[in-house]
This record gives C-alpha cells, sequence and structure tokens, in this order.
C-alpha cells in the first residue's frame, strides 16, 4: 500500500515540476510572435500547396504581415481569401473572379482542315507533329486538350469543333491556359466590360488570313480608325485594347469586317 | 577506453536500433523520402537521445530506485523525454530559430519516438554506469542516423527504377528494410 501512495506521490511531484518548469521555461524562450501573421494564416487555406511562391501557407502568413507579399498572393484561396487576408491587413484589394475566353473563331465553317489528319488525336501532338490540323496555323487544333484537364466541368467541346466555356462554372484557374498549345485561352475579370479580340492569326498578309480563315483579324485596322477613345491599337497583328480608354460604345465590334472584335460583357 | 569503443561500435552496428532491434520504424519508413530530411530527423533524434539518456539516467538511480519505484521507469520516462523535448523546442525556437524552422515538425515527432525510449530503457537494463550509457546513447543515436540515410540513399536510387506493379510504393520498401536488416546481421559476432 505504502508503495503505491509513495508511486503517486512521486508522480505527481515529478509532473508538477515538469509543469512548473516547461510554464517557465515558456516564459524565458518566449517568441513575440506576430499578431498579423498569424490572423492571416488563420484565414489562409492552410493546404501548403506553395503556389504562392512561398514555402507553406506560414511562410506566405509571414511575408504578408511583413509586407513583402500581395494581400491577393495566395492563387488556390481566391477572392475570399484575398479579401480575408487585406481585412487584416487593413489594405484594400481589388480581386476579382476571373473566367477565359478562347481568343479564336475558327469552327469548322470558318477555318477548314488542311488535310486528313491520322495521328494521334490530342492538339498538343497534332501542333508538334503538323502544326495544327487547320488552314490557319495560329487557330484551336480541336481535340480537346483543355476540355480534358479542366477540373470545373466549365469547359465542352462544341458541335462546330471548338471548346465552349461555361462561365458560371469557370473559377479562373488557368489550367486550360497551361495546356493549349496555341495559348488561345486568356483570363479577363468577370466584372470587365470593353472589346476584346477574337483571334490569333498573326500573318501580316491580308490575302492568307482570308484563306485560311473567315473569321480571321485581316489587320485592316478599322478599329483603330473607328475608336472614338484610341483604346485599340493593332499590335503584333492582333487588336489589342486598353480598357482604361475603352468605354465598350461597340463601334469598333459593328465596323469590323470579319466580326473579329465582340465585346467581352456579351460573351462570358 | 577500448570498453567505450566496443559499447559504440556494438550500439551502433551489431544491434542497430533501428535494423536490428526493430525500433522506430516509422521515421524509419515515413521520412527517408530523401536524403536531406533522413539527415534532419537523424541529427535531432540524435541529439534527443543523448539528452534523455543523460537525464533519465540520475532521475533513475536518485530519485526511483531509493524509493524502491523501479517499476515505474516506462511512464515516468515518457513524461521526461516528452518534457524535455518540448523545453528543447522552446529553447530553438528562441535561440537558434533557423534551426527551429529546420526540424521544427522533426522534433515534435521525436517525443514519440520509440527509438528514444528503447535506449533509455537499455541503459537502465543493462546495468550500465553514466559514462556507458552516454556512449551506449551516442552510438545507438549513430546507428538510427546511419540506417536512415542508407535507406534514404537506397530510396532516391528506387525513384529512377520501375519495380513490378504488385511491388510499387510501400511493399518494395518493406522488402528493402528486410535486405538491409539482413545485411546488418552480418555484424553479429563482430564484438562479443
Amino acid at each position: 500500500m505504502t508503495t503505491v501512495i509513495i508511486a503517486v506521490i512521486v508522480a505527481f511531484i515529478l509532473a508538477f515540476v515538469i509543469g512548473v518548469l516547461l510554464g517557465f521555461f515558456k516564459k524565458i524562450f518566449a517568441v513575440p510572435v506576430d499578431e498579423k501573421a498569424q490572423m492571416i494564416r488563420d484565414v489562409l487555406p492552410g493546404a501548403n500547396c506553395g503556389a504562392c511562391g512561398y514555402p507553406g501557407c506560414d511562410g506566405f502568413a509571414a511575408a504578408c504581415a511583413a509586407g513583402e507579399a500581395p494581400a491577393d498572393g495566395c492563387a488556390a484561396g481566391g477572392v475570399k481569401t484575398a479579401q480575408a487576408v487585406a481585412k487584416v491587413l487593413g489594405v484594400k484589394v481589388d480581386a476579382e473572379d476571373h473566367v477565359v475566353v478562347l481568343a479564336c473563331r475558327g469552327c469548322k465553317d470558318n477555318c477548314i482542315p488542311r488535310g486528313l489528319y491520322n495521328g494521334v488525336k490530342n492538339c498538343a501532338a497534332a501542333h508538334e507533329a503538323v502544326n495544327g490540323t487547320k488552314m490557319c496555323q495560329w487557330g484551336c487544333v480541336g481535340f480537346g486538350d483543355c476540355v480534358d484537364v479542366c477540373r470545373f466541368d466549365a469547359l465542352s467541346m462544341g458541335d462546330d469543333g471548338l471548346p465552349h466555356v461555361d462561365t458560371k462554372k469557370c473559377t479562373g484557374c488557368g489550367m486550360c491556359i497551361k495546356a493549349c498549345p496555341m495559348h488561345l485561352f486568356f483570363k479577363v475579370p468577370v466584372s470587365r466590360k470593353g472589346a476584346v479580340a477574337l483571334c490569333s492569326n498573326r500573318n501580316e498578309n491580308k490575302a492568307m488570313v482570308l484563306k485560311t480563315c473567315k473569321a480571321g483579324c485581316i489587320k485592316c485596322g478599322k478599329c483603330e480608325r473607328v475608336c472614338k477613345k484610341g483604346a485599340i491599337k493593332v499590335t503584333d497583328g492582333i487588336p489589342v485594347v486598353d480598357y482604361a480608354l475603352c468605354n465598350s460604345c461597340g463601334t469598333c465590334v459593328e465596323g469590323c469586317p470579319t466580326h473579329v472584335l465582340a465585346l467581352v460583357e456579351n460573351i462570358i | 577506453m577500448n570498453q567505450y569503443l566496443s559499447i559504440f561500435l556494438k550500439s551502433m552496428l551489431v544491434d542497430n536500433v533501428v535494423l536490428i532491434q526493430y525500433l522506430a520504424i516509422c521515421p524509419f519508413i515515413g521520412m527517408t523520402s530523401d536524403t536531406g530530411k533522413a539527415t534532419g530527423m537523424g541529427i535531432a533524434t540524435t541529439f534527443v537521445i543523448i539528452l534523455a539518456t543523460a537525464v533519465t539516467y540520475p532521475i533513475y538511480y536518485g530519485i526511483m530506485v531509493p524509493l524502491k519505484l523501479e517499476f515505474l521507469e516506462t511512464l515516468i520516462f515518457i513524461l521526461v523525454i516528452a518534457a524535455l523535448v518540448q523545453l528543447v523546442e522552446f529553447y530553438l525556437k528562441k535561440s537558434i530559430p533557423s534551426l527551429y524552422s529546420a526540424m521544427g515538425v522533426y522534433l515534435a515527432l521525436i517525443t514519440t519516438n520509440c527509438a528514444v525510449l528503447g535506449t533509455t530503457l537499455n541503459c537502465i537494463s543493462k546495468n550500465y554506469n553514466y559514462v556507458q550509457s552516454l556512449v551506449y546513447a551516442a552510438g545507438t543515436a549513430c546507428g538510427f542516423l546511419l540506417a536512415l540515410v542508407i535507406m534514404s540513399g537506397v530510396r532516391e536510387r528506387m525513384k529512377s527504377s520501375t519495380p513490378p506493379k504488385f511491388l510499387q510504393g510501400k511493399p518494395i520498401l518493406f522488402v528493402t528494410a528486410g535486405l538491409l536488416s539482413l545485411s546488418f546481421l552480418g555484424f553479429s559476432g563482430l564484438i562479443k
């Protein structure tokens, strides 16, 4: 019986001493934790994916609190996380959701196949082997590599041979942008208004463009001329819109002879 | 001197903690996916094993033997080791933050590592004196580090090979561990 009592007492004393020691040492070796970093860390997804370029969520939170990383730097968290982080930091972010747009209108009717392609049925292979299957070597190959990589079911192959974006499902993750060998997808913020060029043909030869695709940009420069704000510049063979100037009047869309331009608010 | 050398080599090679005593299999499998990780884990464990032995030995012979509480050794040793690892963690966090962030995760894992507890209990059951215990702990820890580094080296080589499908992943790892263990049996009889 005495052994049991002694054992209990000893265990109790030992635990007490260790507890006191630990508490004591915790005070001595206390490290001032950056409260901001901790708060930021709490609103992050905690997946430690490293997409922000910092070593895990802790690294990003520390960098964010120190002002080195932008509040909207967390790619996995999206707008919600960006706003939560911005709230902690007391700044404003204009982060918003993005969707992708396909810069090609070379459907079956507009852009005919160059020949019979019997190779591997994916865009990357067709692009590597024969520079695409259609007359236009800048256009959509049409085997749906983008559809395969989309994890949100936002892309589907239409009957016209072009992928279609379901903008309600699209999260703007950018997987299709990476997958497309022709680099035809680009991200736009959902609130964007203004004209956008839906062609990627950079051939400066007007006759060649007309021969390859009915919906190709023929570099006539009419959009540049009709725009009252001077918001459009044909750069590298494609009309590029300056959204700081564009007021979404639609003059260029009406003026474009091959209907390359469209108002982005109408297509997303 | 000779005696210490023989204890060191025996605990490191002949009675290797992982491959012969089959302790600490979890870090042996879980922490050896690359050599850097394995080395970090090995060094952290080395440090804790030696420290734990240095602390538990006086507690055992100073407190528990006079009070006839030898049967409590498992309980009290675990308590002491866990507290010790916590202390080390506090200290590192304050003094050497870079080292803390480098091995912070491993440190917490070592709290429940059976190699640490096993070493401290072995020192008692082998009736070593204090210096012998420390040498034994150092040898065991080096053996642990050695086993982890060897295994991680083998695994890095294995990454570029294609085992049959039914062996891919963990099965080939256990087969490898068994072969390593067999090869370490070759050291038996090296030291009497």
